[in-house]
Parts: C-alpha cells; structure tokens; sequence
C-alpha cells in the first residue's frame, strides 16, 4: 500500500513535467549532458552482436554515455533479470534488442513503469501486447522484408540465364529475420518466371551448417545456379561447399545474401559472390540520435528504419576496411 | 515336422536381424536412397557424406570405448570446440605467421595436449575421486565452451590456410582426407581393443568392475586411458571442423556432439552398461545416422523432422539390444 503511495505521488510529480511526448503516456527524458544508460544484449557468439555491442560502447563517450551493458548469453530469463537489474541502478534510458517476441515483454513494461524511457533495438516485441509509442518508445530497426526483396530484385536484374534454379538457406527457424528475409525474396522473386526456388532448408544462421545443408542439396539439385542465404556465414559455408565440389561460385553459381560482413565483401572482391544487402549492426550513433531527439521533446517515429546498403563488386572495396 | 522347420528358420532369421539390425538397416536406407533421392548413387555423394561423417565417426569411436568401460563423456562437444578454438590462435599468432610450417604443426599438436589434459582431467575424476561419469564430464560440457568462447572473446576467427585446412579439404585418392583418418583410427582401436591387455581390460572394467579390481587389474590406470583417448580424438574432430569451414566457431563447434557420439555408439551395439566395444558398429552407427540426415534433407524434409527419425533411430536399437539381452 505504502510501496503505490511512493509509485503514485512520483507519477504526480512526474505528471507535473509532462511534455508532449508524456501526453501519450511515454515517460520524459530531460536534457542533460551525461546519461546512465543501459544497453542488455542478448548475446556475444556472433560477428554481428559483437559489433553491434561494440557500437554502443564505442558511441558511448561521443554522446555523454554512462554505459552499462549486459550479456544475457542467449537467455531470455537472464535478460530480463539484467533489466530489472539495470532499472534498480537508476539508469535513464534504456536500449534492449529484446531476444523473444513475448518473454521481454515483462521487462519493458517495467521499464516504463519505472520512468524509464526505452528504445528497442534491432528486434521487436509482439505488437499485440505491447506498441511503440504506448509501452515502448520506438523500434530501431532493419526491415527483413525488403532486404529480401533487394536481393531478389538484385538477383533479377543481374541474372543473365534463362532458368534460374534457386537454393535457399533459411535462418534459424521461427526467427523474425528468417521469416521476414523469407517472405520478402519469396515473393519478389515470383513476380519473374524465370525463377524456380527448388529447395529451402534451414542452415541455422550458421556457417557450418550452411556448408553442410548447401553438400546435400546440390547432390540433389546440381542443375543449381542460384544461392540465395538469409546470412553471410551461410553463404560463405555455400562457397566453401560449392568449392569442394568442383563448382565455381560467382561463374556458375550466383550468389545472393544478407548482412554485409568482412567475410561476404571478400567474396565479392574475389568475384565469387553476388550482393549481400547490408544489416547493419551499428546503432550506436543512432540510438544517440534518437535519444537526443526524444529528450528535445521530439514525438519518435514508432519504427526508425536504419538505411540499408547494397554492396556488390561497385562498392565492396570501399567498405571493406569498415566491415566487421 | 516341416512346420518346426520354418519356426527354426523363422526363428534363426529373427537372430541375424537382431545380430546384424544396423547393417540391415544401412541397406534399407541405400535402398530407399536407390529408388527415391535424384543423384544418389555417384561418387561426390559418397565424398559428401564421407566429409560429413568423419566427424561424428571418430567421436563416436572414443565414445565407444568410455562406454565400455560403463562411463560416459559428456564433454566431447565442448573439448571440440575448445581445440578448434586454439588452432588458429596458434597459426595466426606472430610465432605462427613467422614459422608457417612450425606454426601449423603445433597448431595441430597443442590443441591435441589439450585436449589429451582434459581427458586426463575426465579419467581423474571418474577414477580416482569416484564421481559418476555423467556429473564428472558435465564439469568441461559446461565450463570447456566458455573457456573457447573467452579465449575467442567470443568472435569468429577466420582464416584462409591450405596447409592447416588439408585435414578437413584434402583428398587422397578422390576420397576426403578425414574419411581415411576415421578409417585408420578404427583399425588401430580395434587392435588395441582385440589384441592387447588394455583392450581386455577395457571389456573387463564394463563388464564387471569389482571383479576386474579384485583380480588386480589396473583399473584406474586404463579408465584414465580410455578418457584420454576419447578426449584426444574429440580434438581431432573439433580441428577438423574448424579445418573444413577456415573457420572457428567457439558457440557452435561441437555442438550436440556428445548426443551423435553416443547416439551412434548406441546405433552400433555398444551396451550402455559396458562390456562392449564395437569400435566398426559406431562407424556404422554414424553412417546410419549420417545417411538418414542426408536422406531427409536431400528429398526436401525439414532438419527438425530429421531429429525426431534420428530419435526414432536410438528407439528401434535399444530395442533390438534389450532384445538380445534375454
């Protein structure tokens, strides 16, 4: 009783500074020069989280960052015991690429609850229990669909055969991104009859079984002339297994993917490889932005799409040293 | 009298099956593969399948051996992950881009010792301090990963490096480097197994432990062994993995490995309770397990229904094992 006393009289006082982006229920985030924030990964066993940490601890200084970051080792319990954590260190905002769809939902609520504004990072929450603008203060993010859909309207453009013969190596199932990459080059890339995806299997994501999946499903198809995988360690597992076979990836195969790692633009320099559509993994300087926006008072669009680039044989040598 | 005949015919045929039940169900399988999956039958499926089961064979076969014993090793996962780990730190580092051909052998000889020490370290624990296999390798399943992953912060290293990735690339006689390495390392198991005292010994602790102590055999001394081997060729496994990807994957390397190994060890005929050592059988038994995967996925079935038939797999051998008990 007491313990919703102290919660109601800080709402009122909260209240008393209320701003335009309090209106709609969001909790307000004074200008200062130096914030605490928190920033709770899911976990480190990939280039791409690794950078992405790496960004945040590398924006931190330029944007008056006091930064505590979390490593929830891939588990969705430790991430939300990081944040409760994080709330009870008094941080001011909070940044979280939320594992699950529905098991974080707890924690951002509490967040918010604790007057703390939070941004989600480059994976969402089920919009059915909680909404941008309402529970949470926007979604930083890539749109998986129309990565999908650049690749398959690079591979369009670019394919210079009379059949295309597709294999595709899924992500790990279930996952957002390998739905949404899925659906997006599924469907861009039936608009061209030309193009015929003859198996879709998943390699989870990862380079070893990317290379094993990619062995088995070209001894089944070996008329193959289109790779298209939902990540670049995939794809390198398919150059590698294509390779072993005697192929010769980027002149008979062509392949096609997503991420834009060092690994992936290499592949292109040699020629072996197509396109890979950028994800890019560095939200550092923009969620700095955001947060700046949001504590001018700023209403935040719910989904601040990152601007995602192509790279091909054009333009793989002049990012490569930033690549990751 | 024709009628006891065909029951002893019937009965006889029930025995072959249930002494031969993975040689017959390897031959169900290329059957089924002979009639249904495009491109079976040509010599890059074998080499395909060849790559891809060494791995699993040559843990298997280590597996094969604590089991006899009646152990378990639970760590061959993480003992895979952790020398995968540490070959390209060696090859990569100043000393081993200095001395390329040094920098590749200890590259392939250290991450061994390791590996060696943490099956010394498993033999330790079984033996000498009586803790059960299952709790004792659970110590290096849980804390050999985070040793690879914090050697690696965690980060894929990756590598381009002809020499160091010949165990996994090589071909000698058309056929992949490590299918003959599994080979190789199956005779010579099987004639320490078959031909020597540790190997009598090996049997002797599975099947009857107290006896073998009592008759004054060095039973700490060959569980120590048996570990050690296992450990050492978990190594092996996990270099060749990094070998075959020029890439090293501290999370990923090995993972599920043990389930596989034991899996296949089971498939093979070795008996849980010890006492036997097929060391031949868990090559079948990878093979089988290897040919359903490949079989499945090649005719366009999900990788999760894959695990469920290799579940089923581990069923029917159990079954025909307990069978063969009575």
């Amino acid at each position: 009783m007491k313990r919703r006393n102290i919660l109601l009289s800080a709402t009122m006082i909260g209240l008393g500074f209320a701003s335009a982006a309090f209106a709609d229920g969001l909790p307000p985030l004074a200008q200062k020069d130096t914030y605490r924030v928190g920033f709770a990964q899911m976990e480190s066993n990939n280039p791409w989280r690794i950078a992405e940490s790496k960004s945040f601890v590398d924006t931190a200084e330029s944007c008056g960052w006091e930064l505590i970051a979390t490593d929830a080792a891939g588990s969705a319990a430790k991430q939300v015991a990081d944040v409760e954590s994080m709330i009870a260190q008094g941080i001011d905002v909070l940044f979280l690429p939320p594992r699950e769809e529905k098991p974080l939902i707890p924690a951002v609520k509490r967040a918010q609850a604790a007057g703390i504004p939070t941004f989600l990072v480059d994976r969402s929450v089920d919009p059915n229990a909680a909404v941008a603008g309402v529970d949470f203060v926007a979604f930083l993010g890539s749109d998986f669909i129309k990565q999908g859909q650049q690749v398959a309207e690079w591979t369009i453009a670019n394919f210079k055969g009379e059949k295309g013969v597709i294999v595709e190596l899924e992500g790990t199932t279930g996952s957002s991104p390998a739905n949404d990459r899925r659906s997006g080059f599924d469907d861009a890339i039936a608009a061209d009859p030309r193009f015929e995806i003859v198996a879709s299997q998943t390699g989870d994501f990862a380079r070893d079984m990317g290379r094993q999946v990619m062995e088995t499903l070209l001894q089944a198809h070996p008329d193959v002339n289109i790779v298209y995988a939902h990540n670049d360690e995939m794809a390198i597992g398919a150059i590698q297994a294509l390779e072993l076979a005697g192929r010769k990836p980027g002149e008979d195969v062509m392949i096609v993917s997503i991420d834009g790692t060092r690994d992936a633009l290499q592949a292109i320099i040699d020629g072996k490889m197509g396109v890979t559509v950028e994800s890019s993994p560095f939200f550092g300087p923009l969620a700095c932005e955001t947060m700046k926006r949001y504590a001018a008072g700023e209403t935040i669009e719910p989904w601040v799409q990152v601007s995602d680039r192509i790279f091909t044989v054009e333009n793989a040598a002049d990012h490569i040293d930033e690549a990751y | 009298m024709s009628m006891t005949t065909s029951e002893i015919t019937g009965k006889s045929m029930l025995q072959v099956l249930r002494g031969h039940g993975g040689v017959v169900a390897l031959v169900a399988i290329l059957l089924f593969n002979m009639a249904f999956t495009p491109n079976f039958f040509q010599l890059q499926t074998l080499f395909v399948n060849i790559s891809q089961v060494a791995t699993i064979a040559i843990v298997a076969m280590g597996m094969t051996l604590v089991i006899a014993t009646g152990g378990i090793d639970l760590s061959v996962g993480a003992i895979m992950a952790l020398a995968g780990a540490l070959a390209p730190l060696i090859f990569l580092s100043e000393f081993g881009t200095a001395y390329p051909v040094l920098g590749v052998a200890l590259a392939i000889a250290l991450p061994l010792l390791v590996a060696l020490a943490c099956g010394l370290f498993n033999g330790i624990m079984v033996a000498k301090l009586n803790v059960q296999p299952i709790i004792a390798t659970l110590i290096l399943f849980i804390s050999g990963r985070g040793v690879a992953q914090v050697l690696t912060n965690g980060n894929l290293q990756t590598f381009s490096n002809p020499q160091f990735s010949y165990l996994g690339t090589g071909k000698i006689l058309g056929l992949p480097f490590q299918g003959w390495l599994a080979v190789a390392i199956a005779v010579v198991l099987y004639l320490v197994i078959s031909r020597t005292t540790f190997g009598r010994y090996v049997l002797a602790i599975g099947g009857n432990e107290r006896a073998a102590r009592l008759s004054g055999g060095p039973v700490a001394r060959v569980k120590i062994g048996v570990y050690m081997i296992c450990g050492a060729l978990a190594g092996l496994a996990g270099l060749i993995v990094v070998a075959i990807n020029s890439a090293s994957d501290a999370a990923r390397n090995g993972s599920l490995m043990e389930l596989d190994a034991i899996a296949a060890a089971v498939v093979g005929g070795a008996l849980l309770q010890g006492g036997r050592a097929p060391i031949f059988g868990a090559i079948l038994g990878a093979v089988i397990i290897q040919l359903v995967k490949y079989t499945l996925l090649a005719n366009g079935v999900e990788d999760e229904v894959a695990l469920i038939a290799k579940a089923g797999i581990i069923l029917v051998a159990v079954y025909v094992q307990q069978a063969r008990k009575e």
